[in-house]
């Protein structure tokens, strides 16, 4: 088992009541699945997928990540396991504007203890993987939304990530380079990188193999 | 890693020009200050710290108690020897005795005017001023010279100096036996010709005189070297002998004091160069230029924040800790800071010429390149990188990433709203304490200078005389000079009533008392027509006649009051007895007081009367329509009458000014360093601004979309800079009362702390700031609301 939550709420207080996030949660990933997590807007998809990816905390529950207790770990130790196992894809990319495609690439590196050859050597054959080689010399804004997003999820994987996970990563995509990204997706998780993803398509859901539907903070499908 | 902190940084300074001109133009500023700061704090540490045993070196100087205490930086003639044969205290004792621009002539009919002093033989074993081939100078033999190398060439040029003569004054021959290297300017002694003390006596009886102890030359400096490892208070009290011994009956009791070489400087009670305080001074106004700096550093880049938050966010998904991204931003301070701190050295470099002149100084830029220095500034770097990128850096790496990538961070996310608050306030305050300090500076020597100081000073121009003047050459000058029509008036005279390079203070016996008087009377010496050409009026009694003998006294009404005495008609026809009998007489009138001294001291107790053998200038007063003309007449007839000496003038007026030469450099000081604390603070306050404005579009154009006019909208934008200036007012005009008012104690004659004073410092502060945000402004309050809204 990759990760797992356990009754998991998150809420916000509001004149004394209770607003929840998210409520009772509960969810189990195996290694190698493609989850889809869908719902209407508000619903609280992307609150999870910030919980999983413990870039958010939650107020009730237990979660275990490769049976570590996310729950009870200090921040810098969860920045530590996050850093070496999740990789973050996003709707808007979130490339840094002042650096080039290589140094984006190259970014999630620094934070980890690489000499700068074994950085180098990294950073050209993720390029290559995704022949990008080309442009890893432009700056973000010069290249289109598809671009950026294969940049983005080139990112995402340079420091080979168990878990990647996607935040709408179609969303500012038209159709075409929607379906290039999520071949991309389909096979990295053919390689073996679980993957869930945050979408509003049913098409885009296609390609995962379970899909876990929020309403209203809630978990639908089980 | 480091590689791309400071890349990522350098692309951040591109991409945000007009911060990184805000931030970097300041701190530039605030470093070239503070280089400039350094040499002169440096320069004034550096004084006599080069001789061998400096801290065995002492001057002995002279507390003079009477009914107050007065600091000479001498002592009586006769002291040095004593202190030699008396005691077993030192090794070494030289006596120093200046003598100023005294005329020196040459074979060749060359003639110049210079600074000289007279040495005894050991000057030069205490104080290290080494011959230009390593050895010491002996002045042991009379009619001998050494000059420093400067003054050897511009005594004979390229000529070997060895062995050729001057003569001094028109009276001593001198042979120069040697040539020293010249003095560093960090030195108290500045003469550059050293003559035989033996040779004082044709110049000075008194001076010359091995056992004189009644009274006081302040051409004298008497330097010891001590033995090592004494007790300087033992033998302070030890020496108090003397008093007892050779002044038993003097109402001045005299304290003779060591004074340590490293002191002198710094001692203004016995006019030393720079009181410690102005070095305090100095580096704390450093200090501050560099403080508002920082603070626009630091307001920019927490306003900043903002826009950095996603990068943060990003960096912190992709595994960077709190501390990488501190450090991060500390990088980025440095490499801003660095690249200030070179362009403020290069700035430094720029304006040191234009800093000498201002402040009178010498200074060069050797003192760049040596080791200390290299240390002050890695010092300065790292403090105010710190200083500045601590806080910034700590908002920063405490952004929430989930907030930051969602772009739902409100600036009140950020932080630093509120201590963006309190840091404007403090520049504000900064600010208007250096305005009032230099307003009531320049208020206090506008008062100075141009009260009615009880004497007349325009158009009135002094002339030097030579030291032995021929009575009937002197009235024959007087009669050609007052011929010519611009001129008014001349009178031969010992010095100007106040304003005067020749003071002369002394005991007096009043009435045939049986008791000299507690206190000193100051001597002014002019012929009949002193007390109209200066304007001095008569309250009682009359002028005194032209005589030959010293018998009439004219005195002042202070003199009346230092004797208890009701009015000063009581003086008139009473004896006054001055300097133990060497002048004795009734006193005939009495004029109002006038300034003898400058502000800071009070009004003395004078006389005056004619005396022929003591004239030392004339006063002529002309018209001032066609001045140059008549300085040139009147230099033609003088040198006419003393061909021997070279010609000197100077205006009154001027000397009166000069009376106040520190004030005019803490003035200059006080007006520049201002000036630059205004530019960085309006540097800071357009940079809020311009975020100020960039937040509150939106809002903007919801008011204007109901309604709200353009002048509503500015005072939006405005009213909250006046509200912090309006509590900066608040806390700073307290303050700068107070230290105005410390500092205005030092003036027997102070000028009125006005309220105005603060309104206008305040009021300026609020005009330069509304100038300053009006642009932005404006241009924010008359923007279509549609294209704010817009952009939403």
């Amino acid at each position: 088992m990759l990760l797992e939550l356990r009754n998991v709420s998150k809420w916000v207080k509001s004149g004394g009541m209770r607003t929840f996030l998210l409520e009772d949660i509960d969810l189990e990933v195996e290694e190698g699945e493609f989850i889809s997590i869908m719902g209407p807007s508000g619903s609280g998809k992307t609150t999870l997928l910030n919980v999983i990816g413990m870039l958010d905390e939650f107020d009730y529950g237990e979660y275990s990540f490769l049976n570590q207790p996310v729950h009870k770990l200090k921040s810098k130790a969860r920045a530590k396991l996050y850093k070496e196992y999740i990789g973050f894809v996003f709707q808007s990319y979130h490339l840094i504007d002042e650096l080039t495609v290589y140094e984006n690439i190259e970014a999630p590196l620094l934070y980890k203890k690489l000499s700068s050859s074994e950085r180098k050597a990294k950073v050209a054959e993720t390029l290559d993987r995704f022949n990008i080689v080309a442009k890893s010399k432009l700056f973000p804004e010069q290249l289109s939304g598809g671009q950026q997003q294969l940049v983005g999820i080139a990112r995402a994987l340079i420091s080979s990530p168990r878990l990647i996970l996607a935040d709408e990563p179609t969303g500012n995509l038209n159709s075409t380079q929607g379906e290039e990204i999520m071949e991309r997706f389909k096979e990295l998780n053919k390689e073996g990188v679980t993957i869930i993803q945050v979408t509003h398509s049913e098409k885009n859901a296609e390609y995962g193999s379970r899909i876990v539907s929020l309403l209203d903070g809630k978990n639908l499908s089980n | 890693m480091i590689q791309n902190y400071f890349k990522i940084a350098w692309r951040n300074l591109l991409r945000y020009k007009g911060h990184a001109f805000i931030n970097i133009g300041g701190l530039s500023l605030g470093f070239a200050c503070s280089v400039l700061i350094y040499l002169f704090v440096q320069h004034n540490l550096q004084y006599d710290n080069f001789h061998t045993n400096s801290d065995r070196i002492y001057r002995v100087v002279t507390e003079e108690h009477r009914d107050d205490i007065d600091f000479e930086a001498s002592v009586p003639p006769g002291f040095a020897q004593a202190f030699r044969t008396e005691y077993d205290y030192a090794e070494k004792v030289a006596k120093h005795a200046l003598w100023d621009n005294e005329l020196i002539s040459f074979p060749d009919q060359k003639k110049l005017k210079e600074d000289v002093a007279f040495v005894e033989k050991e000057f030069f074993e205490i104080l290290n001023f080494p011959l230009t081939h390593g050895g010491v100078a002996d002045l042991s033999e009379p009619n001998t010279a050494v000059l420093t190398e400067t003054m050897a060439k511009k005594f004979f040029g390229d000529y070997d100096p060895i062995g050729k003569t001057f003569q001094l004054g028109g009276k001593t021959l001198f042979r120069v036996i040697g040539v020293l290297k010249d003095i560093p300017k960090t030195s108290i002694i500045n003469t550059e010709v050293f003559l035989a003390y033996s040779s004082i006596k044709d110049y000075s009886q008194f001076l010359a005189n091995e056992n004189g102890w009644g009274g006081i030359s302040s051409n004298l400096q008497v330097f010891t070297l001590l033995h090592p490892n004494q007790s300087i208070p033992a033998i302070e009290k030890e020496i108090q002998g003397f008093v007892k011994k050779y002044r038993p009956r003097s109402k001045n009791v005299h304290h003779y004091k060591l004074q340590a070489l490293a002191d002198i400087h710094f001692d203004p009670r016995y006019s030393g160069g720079i009181s410690p305080n102005m070095l305090w001074i100095f580096g704390l106004i450093g200090f501050f230029l560099l403080l508002m700096a920082s603070i626009n550093f630091i307001n920019i880049s927490t306003a900043q924040s903002v826009n950095r938050s996603r990068e943060v966010g990003i960096r912190k998904v992709l595994g960077g800790l709190r501390s990488h991204l501190f450090w991060q931003f500390m990088i980025e301070t440095f490499l801003i800071c660095f690249t200030s701190l070179i362009i403020g050295i290069f700035i430094s470099v720029l304006a040191l010429p234009y800093f000498n002149d201002l402040f009178n100084l010498e200074l060069d830029m050797n003192a760049l390149s040596n080791a200390q220095f290299f240390g002050f500034v890695i010092v300065l770097l790292l403090g105010i990188s710190i200083l500045a990128g601590t806080y910034p850096g700590f908002l920063l790496a405490r952004i929430a990433p989930v907030l930051a990538l969602k772009s739902k961070l409100n600036p009140k996310d950020a932080g630093g709203f509120n201590t963006r608050k309190v840091l404007v306030s403090l520049q504000f305050i900064i600010s208007i304490i250096l305005i009032v300090g230099t307003l009531v500076i320049n208020k206090q020597m506008k008062y100075a200078i141009n009260s009615d100081l009880g004497f007349d000073r325009n158009g009135i121009v002094r002339v030097a005389l030579p030291d032995t003047v021929n009575e009937s050459r002197l009235n024959s000058l007087k009669d050609r000079l007052e011929n010519y029509t611009a001129i008014e008036q001349v009178s031969a005279c010992f010095g100007s009533p106040g304003a005067s390079d020749n003071r002369w203070g002394t005991s007096l016996v009043y009435n045939n008392n049986p008791e000299t008087e507690e206190f000193q009377i100051q001597v002014k010496i002019g012929d009949v027509d002193y007390l109209d050409l200066f304007g001095l009026e008569l309250v009682a009694g009359r002028n005194f006649f032209a005589r030959d003998s010293v018998d009439e006294f004219v005195v002042n009404e202070k003199l009346a009051e230092k004797l208890g005495l009701n009015s000063a008609e009581e003086l008139l026809g009473k004896s006054l007895e001055v300097s133990g009998g060497f002048m004795k007489g009734n006193i005939v009138g009495v004029v109002e007081n006038f300034h003898d001294m400058d502000f800071h001291e009070g009004i003395s107790p004078v006389f005056i009367t004619a005396r022929n053998d003591s004239y030392s200038e004339l006063a002529i007063k002309m018209n001032l329509e066609n001045t140059s003309a008549s300085i040139e007449y009147i230099e033609k007839e003088w040198t006419e009458v003393f061909p021997n000496h070279l010609f000197e003038y100077e205006f009154l007026s001027e000397r009166v000014e000069n009376l106040y030469e520190s004030e005019q450099q803490i003035l200059s000081l006080s007006t520049v360093f201002s000036t630059l604390a205004i530019l960085i603070g309006c540097l800071g306050i357009y940079g809020m601004i311009l975020f100020y404005v960039g937040q509150r579009t939106k809002e903007i154009g919801i008011r204007k979309v109901l309604g709200s006019s353009t002048f509503n909208i500015l005072v939006l934008l405005t009213e909250d800079f006046f509200k912090l200036l309006a509590w900066a007012a608040l806390i700073a005009s307290p303050i700068a009362w107070y230290f105005m008012n410390l500092w205005l104690q030092n003036y027997s004659f102070p000028t009125e702390l006005n309220w105005w004073v603060f309104a206008l410092a305040i009021g300026m502060i609020m005009v330069i700031t509304l100038l300053t945000i009006s642009y932005q402004a404006i241009k924010a309050a008359t923007a279509k609301p549609v294209q704010s809204l817009r952009t939403e």
